[in-house]
């Protein structure tokens, strides 16, 4: 696809075509692939949906490594069915950034060279059993508030992939939800387990919905045009005031010794995020950054005798109906 | 042939047989029959499928409202009179509607077959493909169950089927 070279502000028509495209954004009209955008709103959109598809293409590895281990059947159908539910909401993804004149060659390539970034929750090994539904409950919670907020994207093809995907995580959510509670509610060994794994998941986890308002310079452009419609904070908030109560009813205990209830504002506020070892993470130093690449590129290298064997067939067909 | 990229095909799914199919996304694939199998794992995990078709992205005509202001937008060079499969997304604000399917059109041209289209259909975009670079699932009985009913049975298909999950209620698994 031809690299598009236009929505710049040095274009003559820039500024009017900006105040009309802002004026559809304020309409509530969804933007569409054909349509005039700004150069730098298919640029903000290339790098977060990207980002997102190999989120949910790097996410299937933590889960994934425990379906051989799954404790019942039922637990293996339910992991199997989620795993397999990343991968579809990676190809939503990746589709809907091709919309915008990104190949799906360019993506992978940027993801296996280690160029790309993808969300930092997936640094982190799954160590037990109980892991696999602290990430349904907390990581899934946070990723689908996140998510129903990118559901009202301006942009359409953004927009039908969150749809399409929260109502499949809420799922993912709900089952992770039971796991937990089964757990803080059986023997003491389960109870330890889980809390184990909450005291390990609970601060990435917050680190998720990303750096504060503050120190979020692309937040004011990205609300303006409607790709975000609400803040990292309020994201994070709004997972807050959700899981906290429910965590503390289940006998749980969350590792924040600050964590506290505000009575005026009905929020839950947190202490001090530890973002030293978020930009440490970032920076390819988590626990398992390494792992998680090379994952993903010995399965791209595996795959590769499919890729030709079924390129071949085509050709030979190609070449029969020619003949 | 191609480069390390298969080629791209855009994804259409009727939901039941009654209702008008529409175009839902793309995948990428080697040929169409390969790209429907893609399109089922990657659209019809869950929903319900009466029917999918594909066809070649490159083959599609796309044209917008906005450039429908231009009376040359749907000007272009004539064929042979063929059969085009006309979609019209019908608002900017249904965020999940894309392209609805408005009819089956003979027409010398995509350009031609959106102007029959335009008749009967308002929109705010639309897309033509020539019918004959469209291939789907038969709709006999044996191919729409063989193909689409392992979605409407999965055990844990819609979470609904959790129902409200408290630590109060959670008990024991069997």
């Amino acid at each position: 696809m031809a690299k598009l070279r236009i929505g710049y502000p040095e274009d003559p028509d820039y500024q009017e075509r900006l105040e009309e495209f802002e004026a559809r954004i304020a309409r509530g009209e969804k933007i569409e692939p054909g349509d005039w955008m700004p150069a730098e709103y298919r640029r903000q959109l290339i790098r977060m949906i990207s980002q997102h598809a190999h989120s949910e293409w790097v996410g299937m590895l933590p889960e994934g490594a425990w379906i051989p281990r799954a404790p019942s059947l039922r637990r293996k159908l339910i992991l199997l069915a989620k795993v397999q539910d990343e991968a579809g909401h990676g190809q939503y993804l990746y589709h809907a950034a091709e919309t915008l004149g990104i190949t799906r060659e360019e993506m992978v390539e940027a993801l296996l060279s280690g160029k790309a970034k993808y969300s930092n929750i997936f640094n982190y090994p799954t160590l037990t059993w109980a892991d696999v539904g602290i990430i349904g409950w907390l990581v899934d919670g946070m990723a689908i508030k996140n998510q129903t907020m990118l559901a009202q994207c301006s942009y359409g093809p953004y927009s039908r992939a969150m749809v399409r995907i929260c109502a499949e995580e809420t799922f993912h959510h709900k089952q992770g939800k039971e796991a937990v509670l089964l757990y803080a509610k059986g023997s003491r060994k389960q109870r330890q387990m889980v809390q184990d794994a909450l005291n390990r998941w609970w601060w990435p986890t917050l680190m998720m919905a990303g750096p504060h308002d503050t120190d979020s310079p692309h937040t004011p452009l990205l609300l303006r045009w409607g790709i975000k419609t609400k803040t990292n904070d309020q994201i994070r908030q709004e997972f807050l005031n959700e899981h906290v109560p429910e965590l503390l009813e289940a006998g749980l205990s969350i590792p924040d010794p600050d964590l506290r209830y505000d009575e005026k504002t009905g929020n839950w506020l947190h202490g001090p995020i530890p973002w030293d070892e978020f930009w440490k993470v970032i920076g390819g130093e988590g626990p398992m950054n390494r792992h998680r690449l090379e994952a993903r590129r010995r399965a791209h290298e595996e795959g590769r005798w499919v890729r030709e064997a079924m390129e071949a067939y085509a050709k030979r067909r190609l070449a029969q109906a020619a003949d | 042939m191609w480069g390390t990229e298969w080629p791209r095909f855009e994804v259409i799914k009727q939901d039941t047989e009654r209702s008008l199919p529409q175009m839902v996304g793309s995948v990428h694939a080697t040929d169409p029959e390969h790209a429907l199998l893609v399109a089922r794992h990657v659209f019809v995990r869950r929903p319900s499928a009466y029917a999918l078709f594909v066809a070649p992205a490159e083959a599609f005509f796309h044209v917008t409202q906005e450039a429908l202001k231009d009376p040359k937008a749907l000007e272009g060079p004539l064929g042979e009179e063929e059969a085009y499969w006309v979609f019209a997304k019908k608002s900017h604000r249904r965020s999940m509607v894309y392209g609805d399917l408005v009819g089956r059109f003979l027409a010398r041209s995509p350009g031609e077959a959106v102007k029959e289209a335009l008749l009967e259909a308002q929109g705010v975009a639309f897309w033509a493909v020539p019918e004959r670079l469209v291939a789907g699932t038969e709709p006999t009985p044996e191919v729409v169950e063989s193909w689409f009913a392992p979605a409407r049975e999965k055990t844990y298909r819609l979470q609904s089927y959790y129902g409200l999950v408290t630590a109060k209620e959670v008990e024991h698994e069997a």
